[in-house]
């Protein structure tokens, strides 16, 4: 697996597991040597696993500490003073949140692995890219080192990104509210050591309403996923297509007004662009050779899903763009504005059922309509001056669920 | 029999008053497949672990991860395709043994869901349960997926390489070359069998059916000179005369038969006459439960019969007589009634002897039926295989005179009656190649073996009626290494053509010149659009009847011995010749008549069982070799024993395997045709128990309207006769529940009884539509069987000759539903539609609903039957998912789920008038179940629509609801059945 995007990194404890505490811990404590590298740097365990394995031979350890070397490089250990001899500086080795246009330290190495070391020595110290040749304009690696960093890289592209550390204070708190329900109710049962007797009760009633409440949040929250924004494969901003060059939304997603999906477009979409789009102004060409190289190779791009309901939920796209006339926006929030795409509403039940119950149904000019007969007669009558789609069933559960 | 319709003479059901096996039944303590801490008797202390469990499990769930779903678009997106609409494809289905023109509806590009073909002048919009069932085959498992040599997996060039060496070294030397198939009705591939067969100095080509029609098609050779089976138009004849011929169910082509039969049983449109129809058989069937007057024949009485009826036919028409002695019964009734309807009369036997065939024949002949009724000019290509050519071959095998056997499509080991014989010949025979789509009994017995696609793959064509054309092309890429039969036919033959474009310049030649079509590429894209292609044929004269023919019959002396019994072997509505056994789905299906699955059983009648002192169950022990488990069956011949084909698999998928016993090596070869049957002077109780998996277990209405009936007579003089009680509890009944009005729609089903022959088509249609889990037999013995419709059956009347009814039964979507009210958590309730909802993610399983149910036709998932190693049928590997439908939704453990209407097809078709912004067409939503009848029993449509077709079913006189009385307002609607008056005198 090249990346691995978890969906969710929810405030509440649902980020961890105990697994995850166990591996924080076990984490911390079994590499303390490890100041002269990043605490991130990837490679490093699988390092001395193999190390362990193959050790008896003498080349696996040259081998070895060979990697250790251009890890450094590639951190730009080796050269401190020269800021931009870091390659990890701008091709991030981590999963992150922030915006980077460059690709990331995977992409990278799996590009260049089947690659001559000839072709990286080229890459790195003479690029043919405008705003690569800007930034490796002070690289000044030797043959030697350049050998290295193609070996670490080598070993990088076999790997995947590492994995952001889900924050810990909800668990924290809600371990401590536990751990204090458990002692108080201990002490206020069996031990009696605390004195002041209105102690055990306030934080017996405090902790509990803790732990019920953060426990209804998350179950509320549970399969849910707003704000969820996954590294794509390709970073493709819809900002750049929709609002910079003004690309209908149905250009792309062109299954939208008639088909239950609004459909991820094919490559050979993209291409009626980027056949001679080549070159991106933030992304250079790496990006897009991405989508025009796979359309070559004919291997489809596996995009991260962003949106998704769950199993029993049948929504068509056809009934709320094609036959609603809702504007995609309305759902999917200003998409022409991010620049990786991100869920905005939270797809919730109750987020549908309240447009279901508040928008008005195009009653009179669409004649399918007409065969309602009671409610056409209340609006002709003006008993009704609009109809909701819960008049005609909207709200109902096989409407959606069937 | 008593001529009331109101209330019905019962007699106690020997199948449930036999108590014993019931009782058992019901105490039966359920083995919970891998889940022990169910089964632990609980504590107090194991509730407060469990609820430490619990909450512990909840701070774990609350953390865990969604996991991260993949889009992946296209390459290139073909333009036929979007990603979540349905894309039909035209095609044809034939497996050897039964044809239909079909739809394939394809999702994403793999086939989901078969649908009749409504432009087929064959078989219309009906279709069988095993069409229905064959799209599972396809993402079976048990599937041969590569070519192999020696059981070893090899590439198919090497195949390839070898094969046309040693074709060339044997032809060479002179050496015979045969080629087996099972009987093949494409034009153009028997054009490229013949020229393959050009090919060699020594070639003999085979047909071969594992049910023969042998004796139709000598018999017809005999009569008129052509080896046909012809067309009976039952659509066109007063009187139907069927000896042992089940035509509704297994015999011929019932899906061609059964819309035609119906056309002249329908009362809908003011007829005011019906089709009569006499059956004589030993075995229960659905054809003789549709009859009018059924009548108990052993086999060996048949010859007997049917040499008096056609004496006394001829008599009268001053013909020549056979001799023979009379029969038991005074057939002169029977006989004036054939004369009265001369010309307008069907006589049909289903008996694989050729001297039954021709006496038949000349029956029909003397009454004048044909061509009219019988059309031997319209000849149905359903089956071509001679028993005595495959005989001949076995023998010249085992005398070494073959050197080469290359079969397709057969599976003689299993379904050979001398399958000992056939293997001992095909290890004297030096090449020998095996060209199968699935794992069989003959497969790896051969030394290539070099699987074909399933037909949803291949490209092929079929005439089944002359004139009538039909292709058959891909709706997916093939899955396995698999190669068509008529590709490796080509590559073995040196011809550089592909199949397709084989095919294709066949159709150029023969077809296109009389379509009047202006270019062929236009020609061929509607053809392959429509699926069917019908061109003219020059009309024969009707050849003159033979009859010298009669020279065949020999004179009947073998009179029944009283003491012993027959066995017959009978086709069942699943299995069919045994090649669906590895489908779950048919498997599982239960046999119309007996309502039980997974296995065959001995049938007795309910006499010969009280003298054996039998019980459902009882393992008896038949003969000498073989064991099967007893089932009492009301109308079922005295001294006889009914038996399915197609069970007891030892090598064909894990469904199959060791499921009943297989009984083709009790058939004889005799007189140059097989003969399904055979005597056994004892049969023996054993004692011993082998509970059966029933599906049904009462066959009893108790006195109650639940299946109303009357008579031609009285219909003709009261179309409400029958139906006296139908609205009488509304008069008193009184609801506390305000009266609902549907605005826009209210949907509704009629179901005519009159119409529905009890073939279980759309109970397969409707697991298919709506993936419905197989659960296996000992879950069906637990009653948990999950079909959303079910065919209920009963008997009244005497339990010796009893009268049958078939009802098919799914949700009635009450609008006073019985379910709603007790839902603890309204997991079911109404819709503004009329239909009665469940919500599966609402449901926490209380059952209460179930319990409440007057028609007992809700499910409850007792395990999750997906992914799920104890239900490995098809829901447990990915391969067997892609056949579930994306539109529905795969239930989980602990819900209740039933009928919905199909309302995913509701659905989609109300959206689709909303974007063309148009009222919704009567008609044009068909439910799965409706759309699968191939006597178009089941109407669905808006009742609130006065015009609609079920609106003006549901205003018939017949109309009525099942337990109307409980004033629960079913949506769904009856007709009652009308039959016709026992005037025959017999």
């Amino acid at each position: 697996m090249r990346k691995s995007c978890s969906r969710k990194y929810s405030p509440g404890l649902s980020a961890l597991t105990f697994s995850s505490l166990v591996f924080i811990f076990s984490a911390g404590f079994s590499h303390p040597a490890s100041a002269d590298l990043p605490p991130d740097a990837p490679g490093k365990q699988e390092l001395q696993s193999e190390d362990s394995v193959k050790s008896i031979s003498g080349s696996v350890i040259q081998a070895s500490e060979e990697l250790i070397r251009g890890q450094r490089l590639f951190y730009g250990l080796v050269y401190p003073d020269n800021k931009a001899m870091n390659c990890a500086a701008c091709h991030n080795t981590a999963v992150t949140d922030t915006l980077n246009w460059n690709p990331d330290a995977v992409e990278i190495s799996g590009k260049y692995k089947n690659k001559s070391v000839d072709d990286l020595t080229e890459i790195l110290l003479s690029p043919t890219g405008k705003k690569m040749a800007q930034v490796h304009r002070d690289f000044r690696f030797t043959p030697e080192e350049i050998m290295l960093i193609k070996g670490y890289m080598d070993e990088l592209a076999g790997t995947g990104l590492t994995q952001r550390k889900p924050p810990v204070t909800n668990l924290v708190l809600f371990i401590t509210a536990f751990f204090l329900f458990f002692v108080s109710a201990v002490d206020l049962i069996i031990t009696k050591k605390i004195k002041k007797r209105w102690i055990n009760p306030v934080v017996l009633s405090i902790a509990t309403v803790y732990i019920t409440w953060s426990l209804v949040v998350n179950a509320i929250d549970l399969g849910r996923s707003p704000g969820y924004s996954p590294d794509q494969p390709v970073k493709f901003s819809h900002q750049i297509h929709a609002e910079q060059n003004g690309t209908d939304c149905i250009y792309c997603h062109n299954y939208a007004p008639y088909s239950k999906s609004a459909g991820i477009p094919a490559q050979n979409i993209c291409m009626n662009c980027h056949l001679l789009v080549r070159s991106g102004t933030r992304s250079g060409m790496f990006e897009i050779a991405k989508v025009t190289g796979s359309y070559e190779e004919k291997r489809p791009i596996e995009w991260i899903r962003v949106h998704n309901v769950p199993d029993h939920v049948f929504f068509s796209h056809a009934q709320h763009v094609g036959a609603g006339g809702i504007d995609c926006a309305e759902c999917h929030g200003d998409v022409a504005k991010m620049v990786r795409i991100r869920q905005v509403s939270d797809l919730s039940m109750g987020w549908c059922i309240k447009c279901h119950r508040t928008r008005k149904v195009n009653f009179s000019g669409n004649n399918f309509y007409s065969q309602y007969h009671e409610l056409s007669d209340k609006l002709r009558k003006g008993v009704t001056d609009s109809i909701t789609p819960e008049r005609v069933g909207g709200t109902e559960c096989m409407k959606c669920h069937y | 029999m008593k001529n009331s319709g109101d209330i019905m003479e019962e007699f106690i059901d020997p199948a449930a008053g036999g108590g014993r096996n019931s009782e058992e039944d019901n105490n039966h303590v359920p083995e919970l497949p891998g889940e022990d801490f169910l089964r632990l008797s609980s504590s107090r202390r194991d509730f407060l672990k469990a609820f430490g469990f619990s909450f512990a499990s909840a701070a774990l769930i609350a953390g865990c991860k969604i996991p991260v779903r993949k889009a992946v678009p296209y390459v290139n997106q073909p333009p036929e395709f979007s990603p979540g609409e349905s894309v039909y494809y035209a095609t044809s289905f034939y497996d050897g043994h039964e044809y239909s023109d079909i739809l394939v509806k394809t999702r994403d590009g793999r086939p989901v869901k078969l649908e009749g073909n409504p432009l087929s002048g064959f078989n219309g919009e009906g279709t069988t349960a095993r069409v229905q069932a064959s799209v599972l085959n396809l993402y079976d498992d048990a599937r041969l997926k590569s070519p192999a040599l020696d059981r070893e997996n090899v590439s198919w060039e090497a195949v390839d390489e070898r094969i046309i060496a040693d074709l060339a070294r044997i032809n060479s030397e002179g050496g015979e070359i045969v080629l087996l198939t099972s009987t093949i009705i494409s034009p153009s591939t028997i054009r490229l069998i013949n020229e393959f067969g050009a090919g060699f100095r020594n070639f003999r080509w085979v047909q071969y059916d594992a049910i023969s029609y042998s004796a139709v098609l000598e018999a017809n050779s005999l009569c008129f000179g052509k080896r046909v089976i012809p067309d009976y138009n039952f659509d066109r004849t007063d009187l139907v005369l069927s000896v042992n011929a089940d035509f509704l169910g297994t015999w011929v082509a019932p899906v061609h038969f059964i819309p035609k039969y119906i056309a002249r049983r329908k009362l809908n449109n003011g007829e005011r006459s019906m089709l009569r129809h006499i059956h004589y058989e030993a075995g229960m069937s659905i054809t003789g439960s549709n009859a009018d007057l059924r009548r108990k024949l052993r086999p060996s009485e048949e010859k007997i019969m049917l040499t008096d009826l056609y004496n006394r036919i001829a008599v009268n028409s001053g013909a020549e007589t056979l001799p023979g002695p009379a029969f038991r019964e005074d057939l002169s009734g029977l006989a004036e009634s054939l004369m009265a309807c001369r010309g307008r009369s069907i006589v049909v036997s289903g008996t694989n002897k050729v001297e039954i065939q021709i006496i038949v024949n000349g029956i029909n002949h003397l009454l004048g039926n044909y061509p009219d009724c019988i059309d031997p000019g319209r000849h149905l290509a359903i089956a071509a295989g001679i028993d005595s050519k495959t005989e001949a071959l076995v023998n010249d095998m085992n005398d070494g005179k073959i050197r080469a056997l290359l079969m397709y499509n057969v599976n003689p080991v299993y379904d050979y009656p001398e399958a000992d014989k056939f293997l001992n010949g095909l290890s004297r025979t030096e090449l020998t190649i095996n060209m199968a789509v699935a794992l069989n009994e003959t497969a790896g017995r051969a030394k290539y073996e070099c699987p074909v696609h399933h037909y949803l793959e291949s490209w092929n064509d079929a005439e089944i009626i002359p004139g009538q054309v039909s292709l058959c092309q891909p709706a997916i890429h093939p899955l396995f290494s698999t190669r068509s039969f008529q590709e490796s036919l080509l590559k073995w033959s040196g011809n550089p053509v592909t199949w397709h474009d084989y095919m294709r310049s066949y159709w150029e030649r023969e077809y296109f010149p009389g379509s009047g079509q202006s270019s062929f590429r236009n020609f061929w894209n509607t053809s392959l659009g429509k699926g069917v292609h019908t061109c003219p044929v020059k009309a024969e004269n009707m050849p003159p009847f033979d009859r010298t023919a009669f020279r065949k019959v020999s004179e009947s002396r073998d009179l029944p011995s009283p003491d012993n019994y027959e066995v017959i072997i009978y086709e069942s509505i699943g299995m069919g010749t045994g090649i669906y056994a590895n489908n779950p789905w048919l498997m599982e299906l239960p046999d119309p008549l007996t309502r039980h699955c997974w296995e065959n059983v001995a049938c007795l009648s309910p006499s010969d069982a009280a003298g054996l002192g039998v019980v459902n169950g009882h393992l008896l022990k038949i003969g000498d070799g073989l064991l099967l488990p007893a089932f009492i069956q009301p109308g079922q011949a005295e001294g006889t024993i009914s038996v399915a084909a197609g069970y007891g698999h030892t090598g064909s998928g894990p469904v199959a395997d060791g499921k009943g016993v297989n009984l083709y090596p009790f058939a004889k070869i005799k007189g140059g045709s097989r003969s399904y049957g055979f005597t056994v002077s004892r049969v023996e109780n054993t004692l011993r128990e082998s509970p059966l998996a029933l599906t049904q277990t009462h066959s009893s209405m108790e006195g109650r309207p639940i299946v109303k009936e009357t008579f031609l007579s009285r219909y003709r003089e009261n179309p409400a006769s029958g139906n006296n009680l139908h609205g009488a509890s509304d008069l008193h009944d009184k609801t506390l529940y305000p009266e609902v009005k549907y605005d826009g729609f209210h949907w509704g089903i009629a179901i005519d009884l009159n119409a529905c022959v009890g073939c279980n088509a759309c109970v397969i249609a409707c697991q298919a539509e709506n993936n419905i889990p197989v659960v296996g037999k000992d879950e069906v013995r637990l009653r948990r069987i999950m079909h959303w419709i079910r065919i209920d059956r009963y008997y009244s009347e005497s339990s010796d000759n009893p009268r049958v009814y078939f009802q098919p039964l799914m949700c009635q979507h009450c609008d006073n539903a019985p379910c709603e009210n007790v839902c603890p958590v309204s997991a079911t309730n109404h819709s503004s539609e009329g239909l009665n909802q469940m919500t599966y993610n609402r449901c926490v399983g209380t059952k209460y609903c179930l319990n409440n149910c007057p028609y007992k036709v809700r499910r409850f998932n007792w395990y999750r039957y997906t992914d799920n190693r104890s239900f490995d049928f098809n829901t447990a590997s990915d391969l067997g998912k892609m056949v579930l439908n994306p539109d529905v939704t795969v239930r989980e453990r602990g819900v209740v789920e039933k009928c919905s209407f199909c309302v995913q097809r509701i659905q989609e078709k109300k959206l689709r008038a909303k974007l063309e912004n148009r009222t919704l067409n009567d008609g044009e939503i068909k439910t799965a179940c409706m759309q699968a009848c191939p006597s178009g029993a089941i109407v669905f449509g808006n009742l609130n629509d006065k015009n609609s077709r079920v609106s003006r079913l549901f205003s018939d006189p017949r109309q009525y609801f099942l337990l109307e009385e409980l004033h629960t307002l079913p949506s769904v609607g009856f007709l009652t059945k009308v039959w016709n008056d026992e005037d025959i005198k017999s």
